[in-house]
């Protein structure tokens, strides 16, 4: 059982798991070649990240066998795999870093497991984490960093760590589970430049992501999963839209939303900051619309929405809520008043062991109980509908949210604030690993509750923007560069706004912008 | 070359993490192992000393349990949102000598004493929220500041002496009151034959269980334990039910004060200290009955249950009271192996 040079360096034989009576995966083969970089896609659920759990030694397979470099090595745990060669960045982020430890101490973890220096010193520690965020060319972003407990970073530099601590295991096969849903655009190039660079260095790649276009680019075959069965296996080129269709196993609808132009106001901003040394504006928010709001990483979304949601102090200006004044100083006001959030992080949402039907009724413990006692039958009743309505595959609405898969519980956190309950609804990032059908649903199902309430999306992905808004924010430093129609949106002028620094002056008035779009007669 | 048959991967159970190791086996010790070895005990117990099984030491071993239950199901609440409630043995002691005090001292009625031991309670309550919510001090130091500010305390208001009826007050002086017998019958009295402690601790168990199980508070009190960012984000005010959490482990002290003033009849200085340790490890044991594995308050029941029936088996069996601590020290360890290492770990990858 020694290293075959010739052999591939992952061979995947009929590999099965089954979860109680659920098969998630049924005699799932593939090969991935040293030095090939090979995609695994498929729809949410389709078994994807329980293949690579297998493939790390965090889970175990019902049948079936995996090979490393032709010899069989099932690996049983994670040291295991690590050993055989195997280093995996998982979906859920929190997997990959330690808290409480410094972002230096996090790079430099393998050489703190057995077999490593005894003793450590900080310096030595900063100069070996400096050396692996260099060749992940990372070096210049985590030098001011790495003193700073992980926990401080966000969440996109957090990924990175991981991705750069993987990188410099020296695997020989490297699996990246989602490793760019958190990242922007020029992040996102970072991680694929350096799975190039690992390819080139004859390292194997098994790269799973939604975002079908950087499999385009950068995979040489490409492994479409469906139900937990390998439907393609196919080599380069492909077309993302014959992808998309094999794993969903369909036709993906291409029709676009007609642009709604809204009715009253549900939101309206006025002079507000989204960052301390950003130009105040105005932002109006109406009833039957959905309001996109798109931006580099770290163009103050997240702050803004984070404002109107009580859950950091409001920087400045007035607020009101259906033409009443709103001044939520905690989410739990923002709640009481019909706000809703979904926060750009998956993790800082879920309760540990909990259902997914206590996820869903959380926000509404008042509207689900009697006399003060929860009413299981009437939780029960709303978790299933919210499952149904929002397409969610999985256990069902008892089983633990953590074990459904990562774009599944990306739906139910969307979908519990859509009850009835809700005047206005705070999306951030909401599409973060949801697969190209199930966006395209969600987009259409916000749209349809849209008509009487008020949505805000946020998203640093143009495209997912598009795909559900009536009208388009554009955030640069802080400020507000512009306001599109989502039908006039143009990719040199979208480029344009995302770049041009917002004027210091209260320069956007939304109503202004309607005017000019002819939203607005008046 | 292998094949996948001498792999024995073929049939691996689902499970993972340790239980996959133990397989069945160990998720069984998880559940009902405690519940075993308490039913192993009394069965043990039983055969040995034929007095054991009787009506009247059950309620013997009831009664024993009685304070120590109640103070566990508020150290109970106030771990379910993640705190830790080190001030219940203080506080007790506090209330005691509250109590005695306001009776003995003051020659109050013991309606009043009763008020004033749950305003003493409540006093404590308030220093941790002010400590704990406010100042945002850590459960467990706040907790410990407060214990000791009223252990302190309790001293101060008594100089430093015991309270009994006709002590001396200096002066020549002599203390006029004595322990009201209203305020003794939760000490001394039985109904339909059952000590009034054990009423009082089932009523209080009955409640705690229907609060934090079924109620929505309790759910969000649960939610702040298991993620407090996320309960927040979901809308909880998630100080207000810190705050709450610590009341209500307040209170439950000062029952227990109460119960415990009402069955010495007197306020003896230090009388609440043991009351800590027992509580904490009755909450801890607990964690593991049916495998719950997160402070639940059937489980505190059964803990705190689990442990009278040990000291009173052991004492009928002539097992010299010193290795008492110990027997309960390794009980609570094993309950602790059962719900950390026993525990089928998060089966998300780590
Ligand atoms: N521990 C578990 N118990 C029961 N079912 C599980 C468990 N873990 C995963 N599943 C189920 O297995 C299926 C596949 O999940 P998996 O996470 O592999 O999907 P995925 O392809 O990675 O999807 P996504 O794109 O959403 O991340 C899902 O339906 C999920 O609910
Ligand atoms: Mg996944």
């Amino acid at each position: 059982m020694t290293a075959d040079v010739d052999a591939p360096a992952l061979a995947v034989e009929r590999l099965s798991k089954r979860y109680g009576p659920v098969e998630v995966l049924r005699g799932v083969s593939f090969d991935v070649a040293r030095g090939e970089v090979v995609g695994l896609v498929g729809a949410n659920g389709a078994g994807k990240s329980t293949l690579i759990k297998i493939l790390s030694g965090a889970v175990a397979a019902s049948a079936g066998q995996v090979r490393i470099a032709g010899a069989v090595t099932n690996p049983a745990t994670v040291r295991q795999a690590a050993r055989a060669g195997v280093q995996t960045v998982h979906q859920e982020i929190g997997a990959g870093v330690i808290p409480g430890a410094t972002v230096a101490e996090n790079l430099t973890l393998d050489s703190l497991a057995p077999g490593g220096a005894l003793w450590r010193s900080r310096r030595r520690t900063r100069a070996a984490a400096r050396e692996i965020a260099a060749a992940a060319g990372l070096g210049a972003d985590l030098e001011a960093v790495l003193d700073r407990p992980i926990e401080e970073l966000p969440t996109s530099e957090r990924q990175q760590v991981v991705i750069a601590r993987a990188l410099s295991a020296r695997p020989r096969l490297l699996v990246l589970d989602e490793p760019t849903a958190t990242l922007s655009t020029r992040e996102s190039e970072r991680v694929l430049a350096s799975v190039g660079r690992m390819a080139a260095a004859g390292v194997a790649v098994l790269y799973v992501s939604h975002r079908l276009a950087e499999i385009e680019r950068i995979c040489e075959r490409v492994v479409v999963l469906r139900d937990g069965v390998v439907q393609r296996d196919v080599p380069a080129p492909f077309v993302a839209r014959a992808l998309a269709e094999a794993m969903l196993g369909g036709t993906l609808s291409t029709l676009r939303h007609e642009i709604r132009g809204g009715g009253s106001p549900v939101l309206e901003a006025r002079g507000v900051r989204a960052r301390p040394d950003g130009a105040p504006f105005d932002l109006v928010v109406r009833a039957g619309e959905v309001v996109g709001i798109t931006g580099l990483v770290g163009s103050g979304q997240t702050e803004l929405l984070e404002q109107l949601y009580g859950a950091r102090r409001l920087l400045g200006g007035t607020l009101s809520l259906r033409g009443r004044p709103y001044a939520p100083q905690s989410p739990a006001d923002a709640v009481r008043a019909g706000v809703g959030l979904v926060a750009e992080s998956r993790a800082e949402q879920i309760v540990p062991t909990w259902s997914v039907r206590r996820h869903v009724t959380l926000p509404r413990v008042r509207a689900h109980s009697r006399f003060g006692l929860m009413d299981p039958r009437l939780e029960r009743a709303t978790a299933r509908r919210t499952l149904g309505d929002f397409g969610v595959v999985g256990p069902g609405a008892d089983a633990e949210l953590g074990d459904l898969s990562g774009g599944n519980q990306q739906k139910v956190l969307v979908g519990r604030w859509f009850d009835g309950h809700s005047t206005l609804v705070l999306l951030d990032e909401p599409f973060r690993g949801v697969d190209v059908g199930a966006r395209a649903d969600i987009a259409a199902h916000l749209r349809e509750r849209a008509h009487d309430i008020g949505l805000v999306v946020a998203s640093s992905d143009p495209a997912e923007i598009l795909q559900v808004a009536d009208r388009v924010v554009v955030m640069a430093d802080g400020g507000v560069s512009g306001e599109l129609r989502a039908d006039q949106m143009t990719t040199e002028e979208l480029s344009r706004l995302l770049t041009t620094p917002a004027r210091h002056s209260r320069t956007t008035d939304a109503r202004e912008n309607r005017r000019a779009f002819g939203l607005e007669t008046t | 070359m292998t094949t996948v048959q001498d792999q024995g991967l073929v049939s691996a159970p689902a499970a993972t993490g340790t239980a996959r190791r133990l397989g069945a086996l160990g998720g069984l010790a998880y559940r009902y192992g405690l519940l075993a070895v308490l039913l192993g005990l009394l069965v043990v117990f039983s055969l040995a000393r034929s007095r054991f099984h009787t009506w009247d030491n059950t309620l013997i071993i009831l009664q024993s349990v009685s304070i120590v239950a109640v103070v566990a199901l508020g150290v109970t609440v106030s771990m379910t949102v993640g705190g830790f409630d080190l001030s219940v043995g203080a506080n007790v002691g506090f209330v005691v000598m509250v109590t005695a005090q306001v009776m003995v001292r003051y020659n109050l009625t013991g309606a009043t004493a009763i008020l004033a031991g749950l305003a003493a309670g409540l006093l404590v309550a308030a220093v941790n929220t002010l400590l704990i919510v406010v100042a945002r001090v850590p459960d467990l130091v706040a907790s410990l500041g407060t214990m000791f500010a009223f252990q302190g305390l309790a001293l101060i208001i008594t100089s430093g002496q015991s309270v009994s009826v006709g002590m001396d007050l200096g002066g020549g002086r002599v203390a006029p009151g004595r322990y009201d017998p209203d305020f003794l019958w939760f000490g001394t009295a039985k109904v339909l034959s059952i000590p009034v402690a054990v009423l009082v601790m089932i009523v209080i168990a009955a409640v705690v269980i229907v609060f934090l199980t079924y109620s929505r508070w309790g759910r969000a009190l649960y939610a702040i334990g298991g993620n407090p960012v996320a309960a927040r984000l979901a809308g909880i005010p998630v100080n207000r039910y810190r705050a709450l959490a610590y009341v209500i482990s307040g209170l439950c002290a000062a029952c227990a004060g109460i119960l415990l003033s009402a069955r010495l009849g007197r306020g003896d200085v230090g009388a609440g200290d043991v009351y800590l340790l027992q509580a904490v490890a009755a909450t801890l044991i607990g964690f593991a009955v049916l495998g719950a594995n997160r402070p639940n308050p059937f489980g505190t029941l059964v803990g705190a249950v689990f442990l009278g029936v040990l000291i009173n088996g052991l004492t009928m069996l002539n097992v010299p009271y010193y290795t008492q601590t110990f027997v309960q020290g390794a009980l609570l360890v094993a309950a602790l192996l059962l719900s950390y290492a026993v525990a089928p770990r998060s089966r998300r990858a780590s």
